[in-house]
């Protein structure tokens, strides 16, 4: 399959999208989504012909429907208020999303850690994975965003051939900028260029994606992206 | 196949006022998600589970069926919520495409127990002429029907087969009683039809 034939990309994901495409070749293009440029043609699909089915008139689940999802993802019963819920259970459904373990964590605690950093790096974000007890990074960064320190805590896990990357989300919907590449162990300090400082000024979230060994070769993320959190604004 | 045909689209439903709040409120919900907010899993299931469930009922044609894919969506929707915050563009899209694509997956190792009569009788009915306002879909649910009725017939009733019913080709082929080739080619000129009516 040619890679990087937009007419083709944009065929096929229509008629992924609109569900034609079946078997083996579903499966293949559902591993092809993880690149950029080809999820992006399938949001655009399913953005175009959402509409279709949504003229469908609703349907109540019973009941024993919501009580059975939140088993699944291990939380309280809804009846009680208030208190956040742990991580979802490993489950058939991890094993499926993959990779894909998201956990905002902002970053808590600010007035003590502006004490302990120095004066100029205040905390962004803290990423915890799902599940993790550690942190797998915690972010710093000046007040005009263009020094960022990133430092590796003991959940964030070398993967062989693999870099992880960091990339700002700017608000506007804005393709994902590169903010480099995060430590394994100890920490990185990296001045970021106005056009990426100006980016994660425009983002109130940053991800981290899974790349192949020095970083995405396209300049936008390829591989799973395993985190997104919320930044803290500074 | 199918046992009723859907409508065709109708005319454009006025753009609902709503739709942009609908939106915003939906995406909040996901990224509390995100944050493992289990009441916002509760909110976005009271207000996306009855119309992922219609959807997931035309698709898999069972009830108990497409109630057990219903979990597997919402968990899914708990897990991976973070990834709507990286690919933005509406939310009811996305879950709809979440709900959809699950019961696609279903339908391929379910499909020879599927299409009893007594239970297809029971299916969520398409809304046509505006009586609902495609469920907050709004400017854009006008701005796709509109081009849709733009379609040959035959484009527009091979479409809303597979999307509305996760027909395949070969589904298609035989409730049409085309040839193959024809109905695939009448999938793909709709497709590029409709993509170029709506980038107009």
């Amino acid at each position: 399959m040619k890679h990087d034939d937009p007419k083709l990309i944009d065929a096929l994901a229509a008629e992924y999208v609109l569900g034609t495409l079946r078997g083996r070749a579903r499966r293949r293009f559902e591993r092809w989504r993880r690149e950029w440029h080809v999820e992006r043609r399938v949001q655009a699909w399913e953005d175009r012909l959402s509409g279709l089915a949504l003229r469908l008139t609703p349907m109540r689940p019973s009941p024993h429907v919501w009580s059975q999802i939140e088993k699944r993802i291990g939380a309280q019963p809804t009846a009680s208020s208030g208190t956040r819920t742990r991580p979802a259970r490993p489950s058939r459904w991890r094993a499926l999303a993959a990779s894909i373990a998201i956990l905002a964590v902002l970053a808590g605690g600010f007035a003590t850690w502006r004490l302990m950093q120095a004066p100029d790096f205040l905390p962004l974000v803290t990423i915890v994975g799902e599940g993790a007890t550690a942190p797998a990074w915690e972010i710093h960064g000046d007040a005009s965003l263009r020094h960022l320190r990133a430092v590796a805590g003991a959940g964030a896990t070398a993967q062989a051939g693999r870099s992880y990357e960091l990339w700002a989300l700017p608000d506007s919907g804005a393709a994902p900028v590169s903010l480099g590449l995060m430590p394994v162990t100890g920490q990185i300090d990296r001045e970021l260029t106005e056009a990426q400082a100006a980016a994660l000024q425009a983002s109130s979230r940053v991800a981290v994606s899974l790349e192949p060994e020095g970083g995405s070769p396209t300049g936008a993320p390829t591989g799973p992206v395993l985190f997104v959190a919320e930044r803290a604004r500074v | 196949m199918a046992p009723k045909a859907p409508q065709s689209a109708g005319r454009s439903p006025a753009p609902s006022p709503d739709s942009d709040r609908d939106d915003a409120e939906l995406t909040r919900l996901i990224a509390a998600c995100a944050t493992r907010d289990s009441r916002a899993l509760r909110q976005l299931y009271d207000r996306t589970a009855s119309q992922l469930l219609a959807c997931m009922m035309r698709i898999l044609k069972r009830r108990a069926l497409a109630e057990e894919a219903l979990q597997d969506v919402f968990v899914s929707i708990w897990q991976r919520a973070g990834q709507f915050e990286i690919r933005r563009g509406r939310p009811r899209a996305w879950l709809m495409s979440i709900a959809r694509y699950r019961a696609i997956d279903v339908l391929r190792s379910e499909r020879a127990e599927l299409y009893r009569e007594a239970e297809i009788e029971q299916l969520p009915q398409l809304v046509t002429e505006g009586a609902m306002d495609w469920a907050g879909a709004g400017r854009s649910a006008a701005a796709l029907a509109r081009c849709f009725e733009l379609l040959s017939a035959d484009q527009r009733r091979g479409i809303e087969l597979a999307f509305v019913e996760g027909a395949s080709h070969a589904d298609i082929a035989r409730v049409t009683r085309q040839p193959l080739g024809t109905v695939k080619s009448w999938i793909r000129r709709g497709l590029a039809s409709l993509r170029q009516c709506l980038e107009r």
